[in-house]
């Protein structure tokens, strides 16, 4: 077993676009998940309006790449809207019954052969970010860095705008959640019914906490776009929100540093996981004692299985996650 | 409870451990050499039914694009006058492989529109060249009449209303004694599933004689799933939504572990598998499925007048009503919430087995359905049984009724429209009672 590639891998994992882009899409999530108390199950489909609204941009709109972010925009707010109004009147459950339900059937909707011809169907959207590369002052065949993080020119750049931009959004969230918006969205999680009897329309806010965590969320898939060069349906099953999910309950909700140092430690562990388990079954399938123990083309299955049982040892056994507090930490509202 | 807290996080951290341990030992024992050169042949074929035969002429000019899973593309080809066209891939590998529909001639269409794309997977591209077919052609039911068609729908629709009620059941009982929205609900319709496979294909038993066992043992996993985690985490004082992600996360551990020991392909359980179809007035439908469609009623009536009549159904309803008053007449929650948990779990199998006789057996086939479930109990009211039987039983008609007009990849948006409409009109549903919201 390459004990040195394994590390080396799994150390470029904590700052690579994965945590990026997990990191942006859990910042957005814990707007509405840590701070203001909403079960947002659908985090993936808003990260599908940013990720399509920068796709059709030049295919179908034909202007400018930088008009995929007034695009992506206007459909996390028709998005908010639809899972908002029907749902946020009433209790937490039945926004995370209609986000989770809403966000597969956008994927359906954008991989369906029906709007093939809008969405470009299973094979997604290609041949948008030509403007962004233009951008790239890095050279993109050339390998840039020390080992082991060593990239792309191209990869190397994305990784720059990545954390410009997680440090942008933290900064915000950061600043937001201590003005006095912040304080009656935290006081919405602790009890409604309190901020409701000071006068404050509670309906409204959680409408504005949903579109402003949706917007982040929204840039998280720009930036998987962006990276990718190619925009794919897939991307955005909510197994992803679930994994979003799980790294931010890593790190800890309602903590800005949780929902990055959360995603940067999921995807250590995960990347860690993965590459000890692909070494062991690289030579065929792992076998202790004459049994199979797991052949390569389980290996994804075992360390999702990981994800899930990480994530009900963590509910249960430290809500706060790595950094939380756990005054903050009010799933249930006490 | 430290000390059980301690077990439980020690156990974990021991089985990940030694599981890492084992990796470790067993690295760089085995090896395989894989050479050669390896192909994937792409054949499409127009398929048209004469005297009752079906009939195959191979398709010419019609684009073949294979690409790996993360989309880069590994070859492109046109299919020749055989139908058929060759396509060099590196390895064994999974791939996907794609019909360029545009390529097609004039007046020729898949016979499924969905199947414009077939995955191969490694594990099935076991020699040095995977065949992949597409069939072209209509698929039998264009030269039915609107009405043959309607009719159709409706007894499709029915089955499906059937398996979606029982399977919403049990999830709509346990919001209503426990306050937890189950997540994992869907995993426990492919558990009795999967299940009901092992002992027909595995081991070979007649669906009818394994049934009821495995009905049993479902049930007593859902007791397993309730004695083992939400139990626990109620007598922890662990909020509803805290429990909910939990049940989120269990979703995620089941959903994997099935596809580890069952592999990610649909498979068919063996018995009632080849049957023809029955004619009645404009209806096609098989044996098979008219059996299951009247056992399905007789289950759902059955439940129905277990809730109403007897003492433990009665129970059941005081304490999905209101818990405090319930146990304040003496009524013992725990037990009943246990009875609740077994049901579901046998329930949710039920449904499980007769989907898997319907369509096919996969490990995600209960959670494909999960959505359609939680339409179907919020259409009706959460909480309510009644209402999960009646709302879910409307969902799986208005589904299938709606794939007159959708197309049928499309067919459960219309579920998610309903399930909109229900919370801005009605959100208690139709069986709810209202409560002061906002």
């Amino acid at each position: 077993m390459d004990w040195l590639k394994i590390i080396e891998n799994t150390l470029r994992a904590s700052i690579g676009v994965d945590a990026i882009y997990f990191a942006i899409a859990a910042i957005g999530l814990n707007i509405h998940f840590g701070y203001t108390g909403m079960l947002n199950f659908g985090q993936a489909a808003f990260m599908a309006c940013g990720s399509y609204g920068l796709g059709m941009t030049a295919q179908y709109f034909g202007v400018g790449l930088w008009w995929g972010i007034p695009i992506g925009i206007v459909f996390v707010v028709i998005l908010s809207l639809i899972v908002g109004i029907p749902t946020l009147r009433l209790r937490a459950d039945y926004l995370a019954i209609v986000t989770i339900a809403t966000a597969e059937i956008v994927r359906l909707f954008v991989r369906s052969v029906k709007f093939n011809k809008v969405f470009g169907g299973t094979e997604g959207i290609s041949n948008f970010s030509r403007q962004y590369r233009e951008l790239n002052p890095f050279e993109p065949s050339k390998t840039y860095g020390i080992r082991p993080f060593l990239f792309t020119g191209y990869s190397i750049f994305t990784i720059f705008v990545g954390w410009i931009l997680v440090g942008i959004f933290s900064l915000f969230t950061w600043q937001l959640m201590r003005s006095p918006w912040g304080r009656v969205v935290k006081g919405i999680r602790e009890d409604e019914d309190a901020v409701r009897s000071l006068g404050k329309n509670v309906y409204a806010y959680k409408m504005q906490a949903l579109v402003i965590g949706g917007v982040i969320g929204m840039f998280a898939g720009m930036l998987l776009a962006l990276d990718r060069g190619s925009v794919q349906p897939d991307n955005y099953s909510r197994m992803v929100t679930f994994y979003i999910l799980t790294a931010l309950v890593l790190g800890g909700l309602a903590k800005v540093s949780g929902s990055v140092f959360g995603s940067m430690f999921f995807w250590v562990l995960f990347v860690l996981s993965d590459n000890i388990m692909r070494e062991a079954t690289r030579n065929g399938p792992l076998r202790v004692a004459g049994f199979t123990i797991i052949e390569s083309n389980q290996v994804g299955a075992v360390n999702y299985m990981f994800v899930g049982i990480g994530l009900m040892l963590l509910i249960v056994f430290r809500p706060q996650g790595l950094f939380g507090n756990r005054q903050e930490m009010a799933l249930d509202g006490r | 409870m430290p000390m059980t807290k301690h077990f439980w996080l020690k156990a974990f951290l021991m089985v990940l451990c030694s599981s890492f341990t084992l990796f470790g030992l067993g690295a760089g024992t085995a090896q395989a050499a894989e050479d050669g050169e390896f192909f994937i042949i792409a054949s499409v074929q127009n398929q048209i039914l004469k005297d009752s035969k079906t009939e195959r002429t191979p398709v010419a000019g019609v684009t073949i694009k294979v690409t790996s899973l993360d989309g880069k593309l590994i070859g492109e080809a046109i299919t020749g006058e055989d139908g058929l066209c060759k396509i060099a891939v590196p390895t064994r590998d999974n791939y996907l492989i794609d019909i360029d529909i545009k390529t097609l001639p004039d007046g020729l269409n898949l016979i499924d529109a969905e199947k414009t794309q077939v995955r191969v997977n490694q594990e099935l591209f076991t020699t040095s060249t995977k065949r992949v077919t597409f069939f072209t052609g209509d698929s039998g039911v264009a030269g039915a009449s609107e009405f043959e068609r309607i009719m159709q729908r409706l007894a499709d629709g029915i089955r499906l209303g059937i398996i979606i009620a029982m399977c919403s059941v049990g999830l709509s009982l346990i919001i209503g004694t426990t306050g937890l929205t189950n997540f994992a609900h869907g995993e426990m319709v492919t558990f009795g599933a999967l299940v009901a496979f092992f002992f027909n294909v595995n081991l070979n038993i007649p669906i009818l004689i394994c049934g009821p066992l495995v009905i049993l043992i479902s049930g007593c996993f859902g007791l397993l799933i309730n004695w083992g985690i939400f139990a626990r985490l109620t007598k922890r004082a662990i909020g509803s939504n805290s429990q909910l992600v939990v049940s989120l996360g269990l979703s995620l551990m089941l959903i994997n572990i099935y596809l580890f020991l069952f592999g990610g392909r649909t498979k068919q359980l063996t018995s009632y598998s080849k049957q023809v179809n029955l004619r009645i007035g404009p209806i096609g439908i098989t044996p098979r499925d008219l059996t299951t469609m009247f056992m399905g009623i007789g289950i759902l009536l059955s439940v129905a007048l277990f809730l109403q009549r007897s003492r433990f159904g009665k129970a059941i309803r005081a304490v999905s009503d209101n818990v405090q008053l319930a146990s304040a007449t003496g009524i013992d929650t725990q037990k009943v919430i246990r009875i609740v948990w077994f049901a579901s779990g046998a329930l949710a199998a039920t449904g499980g087995i007769f989907r898997g006789l319907d369509e096919q057996v996969s490990f995600s086939m209960g959670s494909d359905l999960i959505f359609l479930m939680f339409a179907g109990i919020t259409l009706g009211g959460l909480g309510s049984a009644y209402g999960a039987l009646v709302g879910g039983f409307f969902i799986g008609i208005f589904v299938e009724m709606a794939a007159l007009f959708v197309p049928s990849e499309l067919k459960v948006a219309p579920a998610l429209f309903i399930l909109i409409l229900v919370l801005i009109v009605r959100p208690q549903g139709i069986f709810g009672r209202s409560q002061r919201v906002g």
